[in-house]
């Protein structure tokens, strides 16, 4: 279990005693207006900002009591706008954040992407949504190459550079590789449908407060997500049960 | 061509490069003659061949390799591709410090030790000012400290008498013409030892290309694997500057002239840099020993005369490539 206990912070975002608790082997799912602090909550999970009250447990463990390199073999973070190292090539960018090498682990992380075609290129030669990818197969690289329990994956909107169907085939391939690998899979994202359609668990964050913490079912319900973003929502459903949430005229 | 050819290819024009330099301006048969002791070698060649020029030119590829190890450092830990031991102010307030401890009139190898504090100290100063600010604060914090060791550099040379003005001369332009035999071993381990050191580091500061957050993400601790980084690229330049003064640019040209090479693959740059910095600085030696011959140019001189265009140039090109 990732937990955030009762954390608050005023810079880079403001974040009002948070409370959450994000578990292993499911997909969990941020969601929130812009500037309610989603990104800066997964840099908090992750460890690179200290909260200024409250904590972070990873396991039982607070975040501060675990070096870097004890925290990175817990979990893996893709940053909004990840960096493209020119000059680097693709089976390097791979390397990074693993120490020894793990064939088996390399391969899986490149199976579930579909880089193969990929590797010999220079990161900088890469179009947005190859890059997208080519860094979720490192953290996921570096996951799987780990001996930890306890793992997390951290996506800052992942789905941010890629089309409808690209974004729909990644959330399917996160949350299998969650089930598989008992990965806790914690993913910002900004469309709400999508969350809808993948998500095993929600987080819902407005002006820095958690607003619901809980299952997909329970939380995703169109009072909420109307309180949510201040705004006019419909929802649909076809025959087979499947939802979607629509904006609607003000 | 792959790092292995290069690095044999820079290794033999570095070789090549000390021979001439070796040989410079006397004829080889009877050089040669006096090195292999052969019938009728002259022995006073056979001294200046082995107690002057050696440790000369032993001394101006260990620096260089120094400061070119010293400038891959500091690009890589302050993504900043401009940055150079010289120009953010280390050499300078290396250079000031010795400066002080000369006009104290202190013993040479005190001499040394204030130098590399001084580089220490300016080091602090410009990370204190500039870390986690863009690259181009970096260099404008450069610029200032460097300003502020030039003028108390210049206050001190006035206020000097005539016999000390000509050390101060020495640290402010470098020179590798007096160094003895201890000099060249002791600036040739270091940069064996640095040169290795920094490949050590290779992993973090292949991360580090991704950034700092996405370096701890990965599994660094930034804050103190940064600071190894930048205590190594001022333990090298703090040396070269102890031991030849301040030879600028060569910690900016011999990593730019590589990437323009062989491309930005980081290992291959940490393998071959030192190579191409040691190249550099015994021909800017070779320059300035002959140029002008019998007149001795200090190698600050050359160095600075070609690094400063060089740098000219580089900016214009950064700037084409952002617009």
């Amino acid at each position: 279990m990732l937990e955030a206990r009762a954390v608050s912070l005023r810079q880079p975002a403001y974040l009002e005693r948070v409370s959450a608790a994000l578990p292993e082997g499911a997909l969990s799912v941020i969601l929130g207006p812009n500037g309610a602090g989603k990104s800066t909550l997964l840099h908090l999970l992750g460890g690179a900002i200290r909260p200024l009250s409250g904590a972070i447990w990873l396991d039982q463990q607070p975040l501060p009591a675990l070096s870097a390199a004890q925290l990175a073999q817990h979990r893996a973070l893709v940053e909004q706008q990840p960096a493209r190292p020119a000059g680097m090539a693709v089976a390097t960018l791979l390397t990074i954040g693993v120490a020894g090498s793990n064939p088996g682990a390399r391969q899986q992380a490149i199976d579930y992407t579909c880089i193969h075609d990929l590797l010999q290129r220079d990161c900088a030669t890469l179009s947005g949504g190859e890059l997208a990818r080519v860094h979720l197969a490192r953290a996921l690289h570096q996951l799987l190459a780990s001996p930890a329990a306890a793992r997390y994956l951290l996506l800052d909107e992942p789905t941010a550079a890629l089309d409808i169907g690209a974004a729909n085939l990644q959330l399917s391939s996160l949350r299998q590789i969650a089930r598989q690998h008992g990965i806790g899979v914690i993913a910002v994202l900004h469309d709400v449908n999508l969350a809808v359609q993948h998500a095993d668990h929600v987080l819902l964050l407005k002006n820095g407060t958690a607003m619901a913490c809980g299952s997909a079912e329970q939380v995703l319900q169109l009072p909420m997500l109307q309180a949510l973003y201040e705004s006019p929502l419909r929802e649909l459903r076809d025959a087979s049960g499947c939802r979607a949430f629509i904006a609607t005229q003000a | 061509m792959t790092t292995r050819s290069w690095l044999l290819l820079l290794a033999s024009l570095t070789g090549l490069a000390s021979v001439i330099s070796l040989f410079a301006g006397h004829d080889a048969a009877s050089s040669a003659s006096a090195l292999l002791q052969l019938p009728g070698f002259d022995p006073l060649q056979r001294m200046l061949l082995l107690e002057l020029r050696l440790p000369r030119i032993v001394s101006a590829a260990a620096a260089g390799a120094l400061l070119a190890c010293a400038g891959l450092a500091i690009q890589a830990r302050f993504h900043n591709d401009l940055a150079e031991p010289g120009l953010i102010g280390i050499s300078g307030g290396g250079a000031l410090a010795a400066a002080l401890a000369l006009a104290a009139a202190w013993p040479a190898q005190l001499v040394s030790v204030a130098a590399f504090a001084g580089a220490t100290l300016a080091l602090l100063a410009i990370q204190l000012l500039a870390h986690g600010r863009s690259a181009a604060k970096l260099l404008l914090a450069g610029v200032a400290v460097n300003a502020l060791c030039g003028s108390l550099l210049t206050l001190l040379i006035t206020t000097l008498p005539d016999n000390g003005l000509r050390n101060v001369t020495f640290w402010l332009m470098g020179s590798f013409s007096g160094a003895s035999a201890g000099q060249a071993m002791l600036l040739l381990t270091a940069a064996g030892l640095i040169a290795w050191q920094l490949w050590r580091q290779a992993p973090f500061l292949q991360a580090l290309q991704l950034g700092d957050r996405a370096a701890f993400y990965s599994g660094f601790n930034v804050g103190r694997e940064g600071w190894r980084t930048v205590l190594l690229a001022t333990l090298a330049c703090g040396l070269v500057v102890a031991q030849c003064g301040m030879v600028g640019f060569i910690g900016l040209m011999a990593p730019h002239i590589l990437r323009r090479l062989i491309g930005l693959q980081l290992r291959a740059l940490l393998v071959l840099t030192p190579l191409a910095g040691a190249l550099l600085a015994v021909l800017a030696d070779l320059i300035a020993s002959q140029a002008l011959y019998p007149a001795e140019l200090p190698v600050g001189v050359i160095t600075s005369m070609a690094g400063a265009p060089f740098f000219l140039y580089l900016l214009a090109r950064q700037r084409g490539a952002h617009a």
